[in-house]
């Protein structure tokens, strides 16, 4: 329950005491860790069983009759373009990640680095536009989307996020950290400007631009407001839109639900369980600024 | 960035192709200002705008009304009144009782997982996991979930514990609770890595001090660990706070917001105002009397930024 890290000294009996006094807390960690997974099995699970046992009582944990037709069924019908909302959100989030860390990148570098005229309240300025919240901007935008024809493009996906506030931040506190003496080494080496932040700065921030380019990716990828209102067209729902639709759908056909969802899930759940270190890493870096 | 670590430059003309240049820092801005003063700030005008004229989707702008939208949610007789409070009102509910779980129960979580013990990270991973779902998916799993007849709380119930069926997605105050539960799995990871950050940053020699002065581990909680973790925990719980208040698909995909608007967003009101009647500038109004209500929060979370920037060192 206390949040004591051992002491170093101790002899082994005390170590065999601790790993004895440790066995309730880790009994408490597997229940719990079970109850945070179940809805993700009992998804998997739902998925695989006929229509028909899916609602079967007594509860089947396990499939007796294990099948992948709610699979092909979903995969091949005309309304659920879940491949065509899959391609959507990866174009999307891929395209919104690159443009936010280069426009993020260019305007903290300067920020940062170099002295000019209005810099610190260029900087306040992007800086307090944090403090709007989001659904302020919601219905100007989307006027904005419908006057410039851009509602069902990829363009209202992608652009009007690209400019954020954080980003900049998050990046100007790191380049403020890199040793002022390797740029001005570079610069008596006659490197301009675009050379110091390309072969000095960047080089430097691998773990930052990761850091915003995981947030962004997500960021992007789980946008649930902007897209149910400017891309509603069948063609052009991201997955999260989409799988919404599809469960209106499927309301009462579990199976197929299950199976749909499960689609949506699994691959970020893979790719989570790859580049779950730079995202706690990020966290991590984050929050310390706490 | 004192004057004296760094040589003054000889400003060059506006014309120079080389590095005198002094608009080569708002060159360097200029793609990113671009698109931030288009689509971050424009509409925060262009929305006050809106707000002060009649507007619908079919004939856009039309005649001036002043301030006609605001005073609407101030007078009772307006449906506007009465819908935007208590949508209002839901998400501070689910707010007031959300965040409590959100930051304690982080805790909890960070202080289980901070000494080592077998496959931490393992344990760790499966906590976080939730959060990277969507929101759909989280929505349509706890829809499933808490299914009113075969869902798998019910089903459990019944069957293991002979109790009787509970209509969660359709009974007013028991719909919170898919929601709730819903929002806490899966938003709980983010907090709980916050705090074993901080809980890293917390000294040994502390712990085995008060040890040395016969502290039981309470004693180390509440005067070492809790104490230390005040700023961490402050900035957990406003930015929880902010983010319960934005609360917006989960409640649209497990509950719809129902039954009768119970557990009806605001966020989700707003948008029904604006594209289901197609009252845009009524809805722009409440947008912005939510924002300035958030403000208070905005604020100290800006604060707190600040303060860390600052304490950072520049």
């Amino acid at each position: 329950m206390a949040a004591l890290p051992n002491s170093p000294r101790g002899s082994r009996s005390q170590a065999r005491w601790r790993r004895v006094r440790d066995v309730p807390r880790f009994v408490l960690l597997v229940v719990l860790a079970i109850i945070f997974l179940a809805p993700l099995y009992w998804m998997l699970t739902t998925s695989f069983k006929p229509e028909a046992e899916t609602i079967s009582i007594p509860v089947q944990w396990v499939p007796a009759n294990p099948t992948l037709e709610n699979y092909a069924e979903i995969v091949n019908s005309p309304d659920g373009r879940l491949l065509r909302w899959t391609w959507n959100s990866v174009f999307t989030a891929a395209a919104f990640t690159l443009a936010t860390l280069a426009l993020c990148v260019l305007a903290a570098y300067p920020l940062a680095r170099m002295r000019f005229r209005g810099r610190e309240l260029w900087f306040w300025f992007i800086l307090s536009s944090m403090m709007v919240p989001g659904i302020v901007t919601l219905i100007p935008s989307y006027i904005m989307m419908l006057n410039l024809n851009w509602i069902d493009t990829y363009h209202a996906l992608i652009w009007p996020g690209v400019a954020n506030a954080f980003g900049v931040f998050l990046l100007r506190q790191f380049f403020l950290g890199i040793p002022r003496e390797l740029q001005e080494a570079a610069r008596m080496d006659g490197a301009n400007s675009l050379q110091v932040l390309r072969h000095v700065i960047l080089p430097l921030s691998v773990p930052v631009l990761v850091t915003l380019g995981v947030f962004s990716f997500m960021g992007s990828w789980n946008n649930y407001v902007w897209p149910l209102y400017v891309a509603t067209s069948p063609d052009m729902q991201t997955l999260p839109v989409g799988i919404t639709s599809f469960s209106q759908r499927y309301v009462t056909e579990y199976g197929k639900l299950m199976a749909g969802t499960a689609l949506a899930a699994v691959p970020v759940l893979v790719a989570y369980l790859l580049a779950q270190r730079y995202l706690v890493q990020g966290i991590a870096l984050t929050g310390m600024k706490e | 960035m004192s004057p004296a670590t760094r040589p003054n430059q000889r400003r060059g003309s506006l014309l120079a192709l080389n590095e005198s240049n002094p608009l080569i820092p708002y060159l360097f801005l200029l793609p990113h200002a671009v698109f931030f003063l288009v689509f971050v700030i424009y509409p925060v005008g262009y929305g006050l705008y809106i707000s002060l004229h009649r507007w619908n989707l079919l004939e856009g702008q039309q005649e001036f009304v002043g301030l006609l939208f605001y005073r609407n949610l101030f007078d009772p007789s307006t449906p506007q009144y009465s819908f935007f409070w208590k949508t209002l009102l839901n998400t501070a509910f689910f707010t007031a009782v959300s965040t409590p779980l959100l930051v304690g129960a982080a805790l909890g979580l960070a202080i289980l997982l901070y000494r080592p013990i077998f496959a931490r990270a393992v344990f760790r991973a499966i906590f976080f996991m939730p959060g990277i779902l969507s929101v759909a998916v989280m929505g349509i799993l706890w829809r499933w979930m808490f299914d009113n007849q075969s869902g798998l709380v019910n089903v459990i119930r019944e069957q293991y514990f002979d109790l009787p069926v509970i209509q969660f997605l359709t009974t007013e105050w028991w719909a919170w609770v898919p929601i709730i539960v819903g929002t806490v799995w899966w938003t709980i990871g983010f907090n709980m890595t916050l705090y074993l950050a901080a809980l890293g940053g917390i000294s040994p020699t502390l712990y085995e001090a008060a040890e040395i002065d016969g502290a039981g581990p309470w004693a180390r909680f509440r005067f070492i660990t809790w104490p230390l973790l005040s700023p961490t925990t402050l900035f957990i719980t406003v930015t929880t706070v902010l983010a319960s208040f934005q609360l917006f698909g989960q409640s649209l995909v497990i509950t719809n917001g129902g039954p009768v608007r119970s557990t009806q967003s605001v966020i989700q009101y707003i948008t029904e105002e604006a594209f289901g009647n197609n009252q845009l500038a009524s809805a722009s109004a409440m947008a912005f009397v939510f924002g300035l209500l958030m403000l208070v929060f905005t604020a100290i979370q800006f604060r707190l930024m600040v303060r860390d920037m600052n304490a950072e060192g520049r």
